[in-house]
């Protein structure tokens, strides 16, 4: 072909004037534009968590309107909102919502008592260096992994075998059943969940505690104020926002409290240690009935969403007062 | 002027008596590790084992090697992962006058809030369909999803750190924005990225749930064995403990070394160490 291209007739604009205007930075490559980079930074991420929150949702919403199992996905027939029905009618399923209720009340609160308590003391050797030391050692429980602490409760807390109630045993004390009972079982996943959980409150609270300027309290002293004063005027308010925070985060995490009921008592016994995750794991993966399973997930979701949002939008209150 | 209401003595007995309520059962589990099975069914306890005695260990590695393997790539890909698709984002959020800036970052974090058992059923059946259950990629794909909007958040709090200035200048030189995050704005904030990896190392490295539904028989990861032990038949407690001890190593190691960041890191960078 003659004229093979439009640079023939009309040379590029830069080769022409390269003489007479300004050098400009050479044209760069498509893959170092700003344009692509950009995007580039931006919409991996985007599209993984999309595909990992909304999609299983929009997914989830939708099994939860079949009945469906998990082995014959295309025998599927629509059903309305009968999961949902079925699901509140479903004594595990209100055991569940009850326990995880529950232990989010009990644990959080006795996590929250516990650990100011031991965040005053840390607080009051805070001058001593070696004290860090100990305070390592003091978390450790909650980095430890979760299945391994379901399974330290389970070896400590065995009726016959397990060193608790051995040591019991030497005081005089009665074996006490642990996860054999109903209403011990309970107080032992509580047990465990607050040994857990406390150093992660009360390190919190210690990071409240120590960002009290020194003058303050001073001043509070010098003016006489006693000791509980100091606590309820100065302590409390200053810690709150940190505190409401690790009550947020320990909520997302009751939600999802699954390793210890797992290991230690599959819900049981009867339904008294049954929890959220738990039942929806055991209906999508043991009963293969993914429409109810579903349908738990949209209700956990749900819920963890309406409680989180209230309890941020509580925190936002009390930082800007 | 501080006066003391409570005595030093009483402090120290107090802050030791809440760390050894901490480490007890640790301690207790890990004595259990080097006991022969005679000694673990002991009444009265045997409190001090020999601590030469390592038959434990060698037979749990000897049998469950692979699955330490799996935990190790999974943990380590995850990590990988995470960070690689973290960072970028976090610097873009960071750095990039772009619209919708604050929303993508607030909803990144709200993602943080679902339950990975939300997502349990829609996660089996993708990568059932794609062929990919079972394997450790599918595993590395979810453990490093779920951990995005934490590495996200925290990376964002150690580059916000980075002066704004030297971002300019660089981009007056005509630096591309890779060129920026790769020479000054990773460099500047390694310790803090390196933070972060640790952090999503733990996590990963002590995840359950997604392992148990995810994994098959070869895949299984470690806590996945753990709790394959306890269940029908009889339990081997002494080589429970063992594997127990096995599992705990990293995440205790980190509680030592990570102690000042551990606040920071878990509050997702919301509270300064």
């Amino acid at each position: 072909m003659a004229t093979s291209g439009y640079g023939e007739r009309h040379p590029p604009v830069g080769a022409a004037s390269a003489g007479a205007a300004p050098a400009r930075p050479p044209a760069r490559a498509w893959w170092s534009t700003d344009r692509f980079q950009t995007a580039a930074f931006i919409w991996p991420t985007c599209v993984f968590l999309l595909a990992l929150t909304l999609f299983p949702f929009l997914y989830s919403v939708w099994l939860s309107l079949h009945f469906v199992r998990l082995t014959t996905l295309s025998r599927r027939v629509w059903a309305g909102l009968q999961n949902y029905i079925d699901l509140f009618h479903d004594p595990m399923f209100h055991a569940a919502l009850q326990n995880t209720a529950l232990l989010a009340v009990t644990s959080i609160t006795l996590e929250v008592v516990i650990g100011f308590t031991v965040a005053k003391v840390f607080y009051e050797l805070a001058s001593r260096r070696w004290v860090n030391g100990l305070r390592s050692a003091y978390l450790v429980p909650m980095m430890v992994t979760p299945i391994t602490v379901g399974v330290i409760a389970n070896y400590i807390m065995n009726p016959h075998l397990g060193i608790l109630n051995q040591l019991l045993g030497l005081v005089g004390g009665e074996p006490v059943p642990w996860f054999g009972d109903p209403t011990w079982a309970r107080i032992s996943v509580l047990i465990v969940s607050v040994w857990q959980w406390t150093p992660f409150m009360a390190l919190l609270i210690l990071a409240g505690l120590l960002s009290i300027r020194q003058d303050i309290l001073d001043a509070a002293r010098v003016d006489g104020a006693r000791w509980w004063h100091i606590i309820h005027r100065i302590e409390i308010p200053s810690v709150l926002p940190v505190l409401l925070l690790g009550i947020i985060l320990r909520l997302i995490e009751v939600f999802r409290f699954f390793d210890l009921v797992y290991i230690t008592t599959r819900g049981g016994p009867g339904n008294s240690t049954m929890v959220l995750t738990l039942f929806t794991y055991q209906q999508n993966f043991q009963y293969f009935q993914v429409g109810t399973g579903s349908a738990a997930a949209v209700v956990i979701l749900i819920l963890c969403i309406v409680v989180t949002a209230f309890a941020v939008r509580l925190l936002r209150k009390i930082q800007d007062a | 002027m501080r006066r003391r209401r409570f005595s030093d003595t009483a402090l120290i007995a107090a802050a030791a008596l809440f760390t050894f309520i901490s480490l007890a059962p640790l301690l207790w589990i890990t004595l259990g590790a080097f006991k022969t099975t005679a000694e673990m069914i002991a009444i009265p306890p045997v409190w001090i084992p020999d601590f030469t005695y390592l038959q434990n260990f060698i037979d749990l590695f000897a049998d469950y090697w692979p699955n330490l393997l799996n935990s190790l790539i999974v943990t380590v890909g995850a990590t990988a992962l995470a960070l690689t698709l973290a960072v970028p984002t976090a610097f873009a959020l960071v750095t990039f006058r772009i619209r919708g800036r604050n929303f993508i970052a607030d909803w990144i974090l709200s993602t943080r809030m679902m339950p990975p058992i939300a997502a349990a059923a829609p996660l089996f059946i993708v990568f059932n369909w794609t062929g990919m259950l079972g394997s450790l990629p599918a595993m590395i794909l979810a453990y490093a999803g779920f951990n995005l909007p934490f590495a996200i958040w925290v990376s964002m709090s150690f580059l916000r750190q980075v002066p704004g200035e030297l971002v300019e200048a660089a981009r007056l030189e005509g630096a591309t924005w890779f060129q920026v995050l790769t020479r000054i704005s990773i460099p500047l904030s390694l310790s803090g990225i390196a933070t972060v990896a640790t952090f999503v190392f733990i996590f990963a490295w002590n995840e359950f749930l997604l392992a148990l539904f995810l994994s098959n028989s070869q895949t299984q990861t470690f806590p996945v064995v753990i709790s394959s032990f306890i269940g029908t038949g009889r339990i081997y407690w002494e080589y429970i403990a063992a594997a127990t001890v096995v599992q705990c190593v990293p995440p205790v190691i980190f509680a030592f070394v990570m102690q000042r960041h551990v606040i920071s890191g878990m509050t997702m960078g919301a509270i300064k160490d």
